[in-house]
C-alpha cells in the first residue's frame, strides 16, 4: 500500500507538468502569442517612424521609450492569454476531467498559475525585446549609443509587468468563467477606465496594478514627485496579482464546478 | 418579423447582457462627469477651449456598452455547449428555425440596431442630466444634429462589431480591437501620426459626426458616410462568409 502513495512534492510536480502540457497544447495560446508578436512589430514600426519624424537627435532613453511604447497595446495580448488559459477549462467541461484527475483544487489552480508564469515570462521577454530591437536598428543613427544594463533592466521590467498582467487576467477569468465578460471587464479597465481617470486622481492611482506596473519598465519624468521606483512598482503590482489569485483560489475551492 | 422578435428576446436573455446594458447606460455619464469636473473652472472663467466637446466626450468613450452587445449577439450563437450536453451550438437551432441565412443576419442586425438606439437614448439622457447638474447655467446647449450623430455612431459601431464577429466566430478579437480603438489610447490615433489614411478608419471618421476636434478632417456628413461604408462592407463580407460556411465549421 505504501508504495502506491505518491509523495506530495512529486504530486505537485506532476500537477505542474500536466498544467504546462495543457497550456502548451492549447492552439489558441500559440495563436495569441503569434498575433501579439506580429501586432507588436507593426506597432513598433509605427512608433519608430513617428519617433523618427519627430525629435531628431534623440537620446538613448528615447530608443527604449519608442521600443516600449507599444507595451500599452501589447498588454491586450497578454490579457487575452491569461483569460484563455483560465476559461478554456470551462468551455468543454474540461474542468470535470481536470478535477477527477487532480482533486486538490487549491494546489491544482496554484500550479496552473505557476505553469502560466513559466510560459509567459520567456514569451513576454521575446516579444518586448523584438520591439526594442527593431527601434534600435532603425534609430541607431539618430540616437546615441544605448547602455546595455539599462536596456536589460527595462526589458526585465516589461516582461515582469506582462507576466503580472497575465496572472491578474487569469485570476479574473477563473472568477468569471466566461471569456467575453472577463475580456470586456479587463480591457475596459486597462484601456478605458484607467487612462481616463488617471489625470483626476493622481495620488491614489500609483497604487493601482497597471499604473504601479508601468514603473517597472518606464522611466518616470524627472519632475514627477509621486514616482515610484521600479522595485516599489513591482511590489505593488505583485501584491495585486497575489490578491486576485488568492481570491480566485478561494472561490474555486468553494464553488460547484 | 417573428425572427426579429426572437432575436430581441435572445439578446435580452443572454448571460452578462446586463453588464453591457449597465455600461452603455451609465458609463458615458460617468466619463462626462469626470471631464466636467476637470473643465468646470476653465468653463466658468470662459477660457475653456473644449466647451464644444463637453458631454460628447463621454458619449464617444461610452460606446463600449453597444460594442459588447454587438459582439455578444453573434458570439453567443457560436459558443459550444460542453460535450456532456451534446456539444451543440445555438446557431444550429437558430438556423433550423430561420433557414434563410440572410434573413437571420438581418434579424440579428435589426435587433442589435434597436437595442443600440434605445441604449443611446438612455445614455444621452443620463449624460445631459449629469452635465446640467454639474455645470448648471454654464452647460452648453446640445443641438439635435450632433445628438443624431452620436446615435449613428453608436449604431454603426454595434453593427461593425456584429459584422466582425460573424467573420471571426469568436468575440475575442472584435471585442479587443474595437474597445481599444474607442478609448483614449486608440490605435487609429497612433496610425494617424504615420499616415493620413488613418483618418478614414471607421472610428476616426465616425467621431467627426459629433466631435469637432482640432484635427478632424471630415464634415459630420462625410464622416458618417465613411463609417457607414465600413459597416456596410464588413456586413457584406460577413454575409458572403456566413452564407457559404458550413454551420458546423
Amino acid at each position: 500500500m505504501r508504495a502506491s502513495v505518491v509523495s506530495s512534492s512529486r504530486k505537485i510536480m506532476h500537477m505542474l507538468g500536466s498544467e504546462l502540457e495543457k497550456l502548451v497544447t492549447l492552439p489558441l495560446i500559440w495563436l495569441t502569442l503569434i498575433v501579439a508578436f506580429l501586432a507588436n512589430m507593426v506597432l513598433a514600426a509605427a512608433f519608430t517612424s513617428a519617433g523618427l519624424q519627430g525629435a531628431s537627435g534623440a537620446g538613448a532613453q528615447s530608443i527604449l521609450n519608442t521600443g516600449l511604447a507599444s507595451m500599452g497595446y501589447l498588454q491586450a495580448g497578454f490579457i487575452i492569454l491569461g483569460i484563455l488559459a483560465a476559461c478554456s477549462e470551462y468551455e468543454n467541461g474540461q474542468i470535470r476531467t481536470t478535477l477527477t484527475a487532480m482533486p486538490w483544487r487549491g494546489y491544482q489552480l496554484s500550479m496552473k498559475y505557476v505553469a502560466l508564469a513559466i510560459l509567459t515570462v520567456p514569451a513576454a521577454l521575446i516579444i518586448a525585446a523584438s520591439g526594442v530591437f527593431y527601434s534600435f536598428m532603425m534609430m541607431k543613427d539618430a540616437a546615441a549609443a544605448i547602455e546595455m544594463d539599462k536596456m536589460i533592466e527595462a526589458l526585465a521590467g516589461a516582461a515582469g509587468y506582462l507576466t503580472i498582467t497575465t496572472l491578474i487576467s487569469a485570476a479574473i477569468g477563473a472568477l468569471l468563467r466566461r471569456t467575453t465578460p472577463a475580456l470586456a471587464l479587463l480591457i475596459g479597465y486597462y484601456f478605458i477606465v484607467s487612462p481616463l481617470s488617471e489625470p483626476y486622481l493622481p495620488r491614489i492611482f500609483n497604487y493601482f496594478p497597471d499604473i504601479a506596473g508601468h514603473y517597472m519598465y518606464m522611466k518616470p519624468a524627472s519632475d514627477d514627485i509621486n514616482a515610484l521606483t521600479p522595485m516599489q512598482g513591482t511590489g505593488i503590482a505583485g501584491i495585486w496579482a497575489i490578491i486576485f489569485m488568492a481570491g480566485a483560489i478561494a472561490a474555486y475551492r468553494r464553488r460547484d464546478a | 418579423m417573428k425572427a426579429f422578435k426572437a432575436e430581441l428576446s435572445k439578446l435580452f436573455s443572454l448571460p452578462y447582457i446586463w453588464l453591457a446594458l449597465l455600461l452603455g447606460a451609465f458609463a458615458p455619464a460617468l466619463f462626462a462627469a469626470l471631464d466636467n469636473f476637470a473643465e468646470k473652472k476653465d468653463i466658468i472663467a470662459g477660457i475653456s477651449t473644449r466647451l464644444s466637446e463637453v458631454g460628447y466626450i463621454g458619449l464617444a468613450f461610452g460606446v463600449q456598452g453597444v460594442i459588447i452587445v454587438g459582439v455578444l449577439a453573434v458570439s453567443s450563437e457560436y459558443v459550444r455547449e460542453s460535450n456532456e450536453n451534446g456539444g451543440g451550438q445555438q446557431l444550429t437551432t437558430s438556423l433550423s428555425v430561420v433557414p434563410s441565412r440572410l434573413s437571420f443576419m438581418l434579424a440579428k442586425g435589426g435587433a442589435v440596431t434597436i437595442i443600440s438606439i434605445l441604449l443611446c437614448v438612455v445614455a444621452i439622457f443620463t449624460t445631459l442630466t449629469v452635465t446640467r447638474l454639474i455645470l448648471g447655467e454654464y452647460a452648453p446647449t446640445f443641438d439635435w444634429s450632433k445628438l443624431l450623430g452620436v446615435a449613428c455612431y453608436w449604431v454603426l459601431t454595434a453593427l461593425l462589431a456584429s459584422g466582425l464577429t460573424f467573420i471571426t466566430k469568436s468575440g475575442v478579437i472584435p471585442l479587443t480591437v474595437l474597445m481599444i480603438n474607442s478609448s483614449v489610447v486608440s490605435l487609429s490615433v497612433v496610425l494617424s501620426k504615420v499616415t493620413k489614411l488613418a483618418y478614414y478608419l471607421p472610428d476616426r471618421a465616425g467621431i467627426d459626426m459629433f466631435m469637432s476636434m482640432s484635427d478632424s478632417v471630415h464634415t459630420p456628413l462625410a464622416g458618417g458616410f465613411v463609417m457607414a461604408a465600413w459597416a456596410a462592407v464588413f456586413f457584406m463580407i460577413a454575409a458572403i462568409v456566413f452564407h457559404r460556411r458550413d454551420v458546423a465549421a
